[in-house]
């Protein structure tokens, strides 16, 4: 084969991996819509279950003994907590597509710390963990989506408290420095290997999938975190050893700031 | 008061519940229906849902508008939250957005905050 024959040939391949990778891409946006529109139609049937359920607790059917409340309590309990997945579906379906905008707003970090470790409340005890904060009151203002900031943090901290067996310990510490806030949510958990600290923000990506099951987790938490902080402009990142809990930090910049 | 919105199991589920706390209801599963069933039968409290086989659901309002029916409180309830169709509510005026599944104590509680102001 002559040098020009075999340029063509190569020129031939390279038009062929171009056509393929947009194929692969078109198909790949596809799935994501995909996605998106089944988590908008699985909300629908599941409202129904959730107010039929929530109708019957109320007692509004006529009064429950103990037994039929409890069943109740655990359909509710269980519509929500794929309500919670559809929804998580749904913000990593936006996210892929670029759909996702922010709507910032002046807050205090630790409002939203606030918040978050109240949701969280009756996991931490259930599993008996101590909660550490070290949130100075001192911190700047933030000026960020406060909804999406909350999400991130609400995805470490719900992966810290699966990741951590009973009493273990859970922190979250914050500071600003650099024109920016650097969040650290720790614990004493099962830890990550530093083979998989690229992967695990990766779509769908679970190390160990028995203690990934035992979390009920969707695989898209940290992927979702990611793609929320970096939306922000900012960092997000792991360090952890298996067997020496982890510490994730995300970064949120004060560009923009309102201080 | 009017439910309207596509999905069976869903206006089942809102009228036990209305209907047990002594509210009159109507159903309409279409943009077309809503607007009939409210001509005939004026809501104090219009509930919506943006997603309708023949349309959007804020058009019920609107058009209702047109024919001189005003509810008390129109309320959206939808499966989407994206900033657009909350722009898209908002600027439609109804009185508010509930994304599903709202719970049930506080859809009643805020109902009759609803009917309550004006």
């Amino acid at each position: 084969m002559d040098e020009d024959s075999r340029l063509v040939a190569v020129e031939q391949l390279y038009q062929q991996a171009v056509a393929e990778i947009a194929d692969m891409r078109g198909r790949d946006a596809l799935k994501t819509q995909f996605l998106a529109n089944i988590s908008h139609d699985l909300r629908t049937p599941l409202t129904a279950v959730i107010t039929h359920a929530e109708i019957l607790r109320d007692g509004m059917l006529g009064k429950l003994n103990n037994r039929q409340m409890e069943s109740i309590k655990g359909i509710i309990a269980g519509g929500r907590q794929l309500l919670e997945q559809v929804g998580e579906i749904l913000t990593y379906a936006r996210a892929a597509g670029n759909q996702l905008t922010l709507s910032p707003s002046t807050f205090h970090f630790g409002e939203v710390v606030s918040q978050v470790t109240q949701i969280n409340e009756s996991l931490l005890a259930k599993k008996r963990l101590q909660l550490h904060l070290h949130v100075p009151e001192d911190l700047p203002p933030l000026f960020a989506d406060r909804e999406k900031v909350a999400h991130i943090l609400g995805n470490l901290v719900g992966n810290a408290i699966g990741f951590t067996p009973p009493d273990g310990r859970v922190w979250v510490r914050a500071v600003a420095e650099n024109r920016e806030l650097t969040a650290e949510v720790g614990d004493t958990g099962i830890g990550i290997a530093p083979e998989y600290h690229d992967l695990i923000f990766e779509e769908f990506a679970q190390v160990d999938s028995t203690a990934s099951r035992q979390h009920h987790g969707t695989g898209l938490g940290l992927t979702i975190a990611r793609k929320l902080v970096e939306l922000h402009g900012g960092r997000i990142w792991v360090e952890s050893e298996l067997g020496g809990g982890s510490r994730f930090y995300f970064t949120i910049p004060y560009s923009g700031n309102a201080t | 008061m009017l439910i309207v919105e596509d999905n069976e199991l869903v206006t089942g589920a809102l009228r036990i519940l209305f209907e047990e706390t002594g509210r009159r209801v109507t159903v309409a599963h279409s943009v077309a229906e809503g607007v009939a069933a409210g001509e005939n039968d004026p809501p104090d409290l219009l509930l919506l849902d943006l997603s309708l086989p023949d349309g959007d659901g804020l058009d019920v309002a609107s058009r209702l508008a047109k024919l001189g029916v005003s509810p008390r409180a129109t309320v959206a309830l939808t499966g989407r939250d994206d900033p657009a169709s909350l722009q898209r509510c908002s600027n439609a005026g109804v009185t508010e957005v509930m994304v599903k599944p709202v719970p049930t104590a506080e859809l009643l509680t805020k109902a009759t905050q609803w009917l309550a102001a004006r």
